[in-house]
């Protein structure tokens, strides 16, 4: 456990201080406050019409199309930048000879991989955490429902999380930055794709399974303000074993 | 305290090391030598459990480097091939870290890392990032996390490259200083360093142990014996002659005023050449003993066959 935070808290510091995630902190902030202009822009030009049906019906499309289509972009946004500040997890220890140490060190490869994931998550969270100051900075023009903007955040919190483990894996089967970023991006959008497949299709168990494993389901269900059990354990296991994959790798450079 | 067994590496069907064995007692200070591509840093990868040999053991303070990895790796400290480091780190803050990634506890961790800092000269640069420090400083920063811990074995994989001739003569005090207390094993190229720091030397060539001993006994094992090197001023053919009637001396080389005597029993020798040179007024100017000629031991070690 010791290891697993010193380690974790080594590389968020590491990771939150470069100036790659300075950058990518920033690109986000201009993605994000430009959409997010446009759709309350758009919003509120539909507001004119909707002002005549009362304000519950305004607070509901608040959150409709405008908190909706916001974590729509942070969510592909992140697809792409996530890679870029998970990259250096692993790979970059390797290419640095830094990772000797760590195999060197007293400690299992559970908790490298554990602590690096914990690191890539923190750092997803602080991008997370810009993104949601444009709701909360909504709240001060606006009322809404905060509950379901709350489940909105915890459900793109767990997609988050599984993109950090995903660049994680990638960064663990490299040494070079470069294809360690193409990798997880590659992973990400599987991630998305591989849900997708079964949708619609005559096998019966193929169609269940692809419905559960689909990240846009689980998405629209949050979307929706529902919160399932089940869309927890999907996200927990899948983030288990990206993790688990990634130990494997780690584990299996002492063998070669 | 490290005991190695039969340990053989493959990488593929390339054979990097072929049945070593050999045993490294507690406070012994051990040189690794050998050529380029003769298996030094596999072996110590080995030793300090960084990968898994093909077949072989190696046991370190009586466990197993597979079978009690946490054990082991808490007793090592190693500074690797090149030297691990974290760029964007700050000196003190990586020294921290490694102290308790080796599992050091918190209340000891600044005095271990203000005792590694001092050790290895740090101090002007403790605050500084390691990317912009200079090659030889970080050669130091990683020396200074192989100790940081205050392991009981330190290995050691070419220590002094890349620094400074003072460095490397501060450096050299400073395994003076822990040997005794600490079991090391250092890999160099440098032959005078193992002269001036290691007890014994093992020589591996292509993957094999060809010499063990030592360093006297391995000088004594080349060509029966050891030579005196002496330069005079005069009558340098005729001390040459005397020379070769000595008991014990085995041939005289003469090259103007310098001779190159060998022979058998080192002191004995000494003692009889220069009594000689005086008796016959040669001038004696220098008299010297190239301890063991490491280097021609090398040479002839690794280059038969
Ligand atoms: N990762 C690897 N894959 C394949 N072969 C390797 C690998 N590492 C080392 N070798 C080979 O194993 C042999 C021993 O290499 P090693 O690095 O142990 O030598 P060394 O004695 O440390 O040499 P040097 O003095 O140059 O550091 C060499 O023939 C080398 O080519
Ligand atoms: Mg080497």
């Amino acid at each position: 456990m010791r290891a697993i935070l010193l380690i974790a808290r080594k590389d968020f510091k590491l990771i939150v201080t470069s100036p790659l995630f300075c950058f990518v902190a920033a690109l986000c902030t201009v993605v994000w406050s430009l959409m997010y202009l446009s759709f309350l822009r758009q919003f509120a030009a539909q507001g004119l019409m909707a002002n005549m049906q009362g304000g519950g019906a305004a607070a509901q499309s608040l959150m409709n199309s405008v908190f909706v289509q916001h974590i729509s972009v942070v969510n592909l946004v992140l697809i792409f930048t996530l890679p870029a500040i998970t990259m250096r997890l692993i790979a970059e220890e390797k290419k640095m000879r830094s990772y000797d140490l760590l195999l060197t060190s007293p400690i299992s490869s559970t908790d490298i991989a554990v602590g690096k994931f914990l690191a890539g998550l923190g750092a997803a969270t602080a991008l997370l955490l810009i993104s949601f100051i444009y709701p909360a900075g909504t709240s001060l023009i606006a009322k809404f429902h905060w509950p379901t903007l709350i489940i909105l955040y915890f459900g793109i919190f767990l997609i988050t999380a599984l993109y950090a483990a995903a660049g994680l894996f990638a960064s663990s089967l490299t040494d070079s930055a470069m294809l360690a970023v193409f990798m997880a991006v590659v992973f990400n959008l599987m991630i998305w794709f591989v849900g997708q497949s079964g949708a619609g299709s005559d096998v019966k168990w193929w169609a269940t399974l692809s419905e559960y494993i689909s990240v846009g389901n689980h998405l629209s269900n949050f979307l929706k303000g529902t919160l399932r059990v089940s869309s927890i354990v999907f996200f927990t296991s899948a983030v288990g074993f990206f993790v688990f994959l990634c130990q494997r790798v780690i584990e299996s450079a002492r063998w070669r | 305290m490290i005991e190695i067994s039969n340990l053989t590496k493959n990488y593929g069907d390339r054979k990097a090391i072929d049945s070593l064995n050999f045993t490294v007692k507690k406070g012994e200070v051990v040189g690794f030598l050998g050529p380029n591509g003769a298996g030094k840093t596999t072996t110590m990868k080995i030793i300090t459990g960084f990968m898994a040999p093909t077949s072989g053991q190696v046991k370190v303070a009586g466990f197993d480097v597979f079978e009690n990895p946490y054990e082991v790796k808490r007793r090592i400290g190693y500074l690797p091939e090149t030297p691990p480091l974290y760029g964007d780190m700050v000196v003190t803050d990586f020294l921290e870290f490694v102290a308790k990634l080796k599992g050091v506890e918190d209340s000891r961790v600044n005095q271990l890392v203000a005792r590694a800092v001092e050790k290895t000269q740090l101090g002007d640069v403790r605050h500084r990032l390691i990317q912009n420090l200079s090659k030889g400083y970080r050669q130091r920063v990683g020396l200074a996390q192989a100790i940081v811990s205050d392991p009981e074995i330190l290995i050691l994989d070419e220590p002094t490259v890349g620094l400074d001739p003072r460095q490397v003569a501060e450096i050299r005090t400073l395994l003076q200083e822990l040997r005794g207390s600490h079991t090391i094993i250092l890999s160099t190229h440098i032959l005078p360093e193992v002269q001036a720091t290691c007890e014994r030397v093992i020589i591996i060539n292509r993957g094999r142990i060809v010499a063990e001993d030592t360093l006297s006994g391995l000088s004594n094992r080349l060509r029966g014996g050891s030579y005196v090197q002496l330069r005079v001023r005069r009558n340098s053919s005729e001390l040459a002659q005397a020379l070769k009637a000595v008991g014990g001396v085995t041939s005289v080389e003469i090259n103007g005023n310098n001779l190159k005597v060998h022979g058998t029993g080192t002191e004995e020798l000494i003692e009889a050449v220069s009594e000689l040179a005086v008796a016959k007024r040669a001038g004696l100017v220098e008299l010297s003993h190239p301890e063991a000629g490491l280097e021609d031991i090398f040479i002839e070690l690794t280059t038969q066959h």
